[in-house]
C-alpha cells in the first residue's frame, strides 16, 4: 500500500483534499518514517474520518435540526391558535371547573423557545434555518403563521378548535409525532456532540408535554375510551383514523437485539415483562419521509 | 491484572451480540482498540469496601443501571404497599411504571454484560410509603434524576448504540416525571425546576447523579472514573 498513491487517487476527484488534511501535516510526514506499517491502516482510517466524516455529517446535522425546526413551528402555530381562543381550553363554557390553560401556556412557550434555539443553532452550524410557507420576518409575530396550517386536516377534524376533547385528540397526536420525529433524527447527529445533547434535551421535553397531554385524556372529564396512559403502549391510538401516527411503537426489540418481552420480571405473572410495559418503555423513532408524510394533510 | 470495565470491553461484547458492523462501527472499533493500552498503563485496585462503576461507556452504563434498580426497587415498594387515598388509576400507572423500570434495568444489564457493576443494597427510607406526598415527590425526583442522567449521558457516550439506547429511554423517563410531577402538582409537569428558558430538560454531571441516586442506596460507590463534562 502507498499512502502518497491514495492521496493522489483522492486528489482526482477532490482537489482540496490537502487542503482538507491540512493541520495534520505534521501527522502526514510522521506516516513516511515514524508509524509502524502495521498501524498503517487504523491511523490513514482515523485521519480521513476527521477530514471528511465532520464534513459530510454537517449537512446531515442541519437537515435533521431543520426537521425538528418544521416540527416546532407546526406545534407552536397549533398552540398559539388554541390558546388565543377565548373559549377552548379550560376554564371555559364547556368545562368551567377546569384549569388547563396554564398548561398549554407552558407548552406554547417552551415550543417557541426550541424554535428560537434551533434557528440561532442551525444558523451557528452554517446552514440556513426552515421556515413556513408564506413566512413573513417582518409580521408582528413572525413565529406565528396561520396561513401555512389547516389543522383541522381539510375537515377531517373541523372541531379541532371548537372541541375540547378533539383538540386534545390532536395535540396528543402532534406531541407524540414530535418526539417521533426527534428519535428517528438522532443518529444523524451523534457527530456534533453538543448539538446531540440538546435534543436529547428538547425531546424530553416534548415527553413531559405528550405525557401531560395524555393524563388530560386520561383523567376525568374527559376520559377518553382508550384510557391512554401518560406514554405510549403498544401502538394504542387515539382514534382508529390516527393509527399511522403509531406505527412502530408495537416493536419490542430493542438496540442491541434485546427482545424487552423477553427479559425477567418476577412480579409479572409470566415471569417476563408484560408485553404493554415492554412497548411503552421505549418511544420508537420514525424517518424523515414518514413524519413528512404524517402532517402534510394539516399543510396548506 | 483484570481489565474492568474498559470500553474496548464493551465493544467486544457488543459485537460478539451480533451488532452490524457497519462503517461507523468500524471506527469505533478502531478507537477502542487504539485506547486499548492506555486503559492497561492506568490498571487500578478498587477498595473492596466500594462498589466501582467503570469508566468509559461502562461507567454511563452502571450510572443508570443503578438508577434503573433504585426506580425498580421503589416501584416495587409503591405497588406493594401503596399510599392512602391511591386511586384505581394510580394504581395501574404504578404496576406498569414498575415494570417499565425492571424492562429498563434488565435491559441495561444486558448491554453491560460482563461490565456490570456488582448488585446493590437499596435503601429507600427517604420515602415514606403511606404517604402520597412523600411517595410522588420521591417518584419525580428519581424520574427526574433518571431524565437529567440519560440527557448528561448522552454527550459523553462514544458508541452510537449506546445513545441510541438512552435516546429511546429518556423520552419515557421524561414522561414518567410528567405524570409524577402533574399528579402531584397539577401543571408542574414541564416548570422551571426541570426545563430552562431555551426549553431544554434537564442534563446532569454524573458526579450529581450518582450524588442524588447515593440517598436511595446502602452501597458506596467508586466513581472516580466515571465521565465528566
Amino acid at each position: 500500500m502507498n499512502f502518497k498513491n491514495i492521496l493522489r487517487e483522492i486528489e482526482k476527484s477532490d482537489a482540496e483534499v490537502y487542503e482538507r488534511l491540512s493541520g495534520r501535516r505534521q501527522v502526514l510526514k510522521s506516516f513516511g518514517s515514524k508509524v509502524a506499517v502495521a498501524a498503517l491502516p487504523l491511523a490513514i482510517g482515523s485521519l480521513f474520518k476527521k477530514a471528511y466524516g465532520k464534513t459530510a455529517d454537517a449537512n446531515g446535522v442541519v437537515n435533521a435540526l431543520n426537521l425538528a425546526l418544521e416540527m416546532e413551528y407546526f406545534e407552536y402555530n397549533f398552540y398559539h391558535t388554541a390558546n388565543s381562543l377565548p373559549d377552548l381550553i379550560p376554564p371555559s363554557s364547556a368545562y368551567p371547573s377546569g384549569n388547563d390553560k396554564a398548561g398549554f401556556l407552558t407548552i406554547e412557550a417552551q415550543e417557541k423557545a426550541h424554535i428560537l434555539l434551533l434557528n440561532t443553532v442551525i444558523t451557528t452550524l452554517g446552514g440556513v434555518p426552515f421556515t413556513p410557507k408564506n413566512y413573513s420576518a417582518t409580521a408582528l409575530n413572525p413565529l406565528y403563521v396561520p396561513s401555512a396550517y389547516d389543522f383541522t386536516g381539510g375537515g377531517t377534524y373541523s372541531s379541532v378548535f371548537n372541541d375540547y376533547p378533539t383538540f386534545l385528540i390532536m395535540a396528543q397526536v402532534f406531541e407524540d409525532t414530535g418526539i417521533h420525529a426527534y428519535q428517528g433524527q438522532i443518529p444523524s447527529l451523534w457527530s456534533n456532540t453538543s448539538v446531540l445533547g440538546q435534543a436529547f434535551q428538547i425531546q424530553s421535553t416534548e415527553g413531559r408535554h405528550a405525557a401531560h397531554v395524555r393524563l388530560i385524556r386520561r383523567q376525568p372529564p374527559i376520559s377518553a375510551a382508550e384510557n391512554p396512559a401518560p406514554w405510549i403502549t403498544n401502538n394504542i391510538p387515539p382514534t382508529v383514523a390516527l393509527q399511522s401516527y403509531y406505527v412502530g411503537e408495537e416493536n419490542t426489540l430493542q438496540i442491541g437485539g434485546t427482545d424487552i418481552s423477553t427479559l425477567p420480571d418476577a412480579y409479572s405473572s409470566t415471569g417476563k415483562v408484560p408485553l404493554l410495559s415492554a412497548t411503552a418503555a421505549f418511544d420508537e423513532g420514525m424517518d424523515t419521509a414518514t413524519i413528512l408524510s404524517l402532517i402534510q394533510p394539516f399543510l396548506l | 491484572m483484570k481489565i474492568l470495565n474498559t470500553s474496548g470491553n464493551t465493544q467486544e461484547a457488543a459485537t460478539e451480540k451480533g451488532f452490524d458492523l457497519s462503517r461507523r462501527r468500524f471506527f469505533q472499533l478502531a478507537g477502542g482498540i487504539t485506547g486499548a493500552g492506555l486503559v492497561l498503563s492506568a490498571c487500578r485496585t478498587t477498595p473492596p469496601s466500594t462498589t466501582y462503576v467503570g469508566t468509559g461507556d461502562a461507567g454511563l452504563l452502571n450510572m443508570m443501571y443503578i438508577v434503573e434498580q433504585v426506580q425498580a426497587g421503589f416501584y416495587t415498594q409503591a405497588v406493594a404497599t401503596p399510599y392512602y387515598g391511591i386511586t384505581t388509576s394510580e394504581s395501574l400507572c404504578f404496576v406498569d411504571l414498575r415494570d417499565q423500570a425492571i424492562a429498563h434495568r434488565e435491559y441495561l444489564l444486558a448491554l453491560l454484560g460482563t461490565n456490570a457493576a456488582k448488585a446493590i443494597v437499596l435503601n429507600l427510607s427517604l420515602a415514606i410509603f403511606a404517604d402520597r406526598t412523600s411517595t410522588l415527590a420521591n417518584a419525580y425526583g428519581l424520574a427526574d434524576l433518571a431524565v437529567g442522567g440519560y440527557n448528561g449521558a448522552a454527550r459523553l457516550l462514544s458508541d452510537t448504540d449506546f445513545i441510541h439506547a438512552f435516546s429511546k429511554i429518556v423520552t419515557v423517563q421524561a414522561r414518567r416525571s410528567a405524570y409524577m410531577r402533574d399528579t402531584l402538582n397539577y401543571n408542574s409537569f414541564a416548570d422551571n425546576s426541570a426545563v430552562d428558558s431555551n426549553g431544554l430538560d434537564l442534563a446532569t454531571e454524573p458526579a450529581s447523579v450518582m450524588a442524588g441516586i447515593e440517598q436511595y442506596i446502602q452501597t458506596k460507590f467508586d466513581i472516580s472514573k466515571l465521565p465528566s463534562f
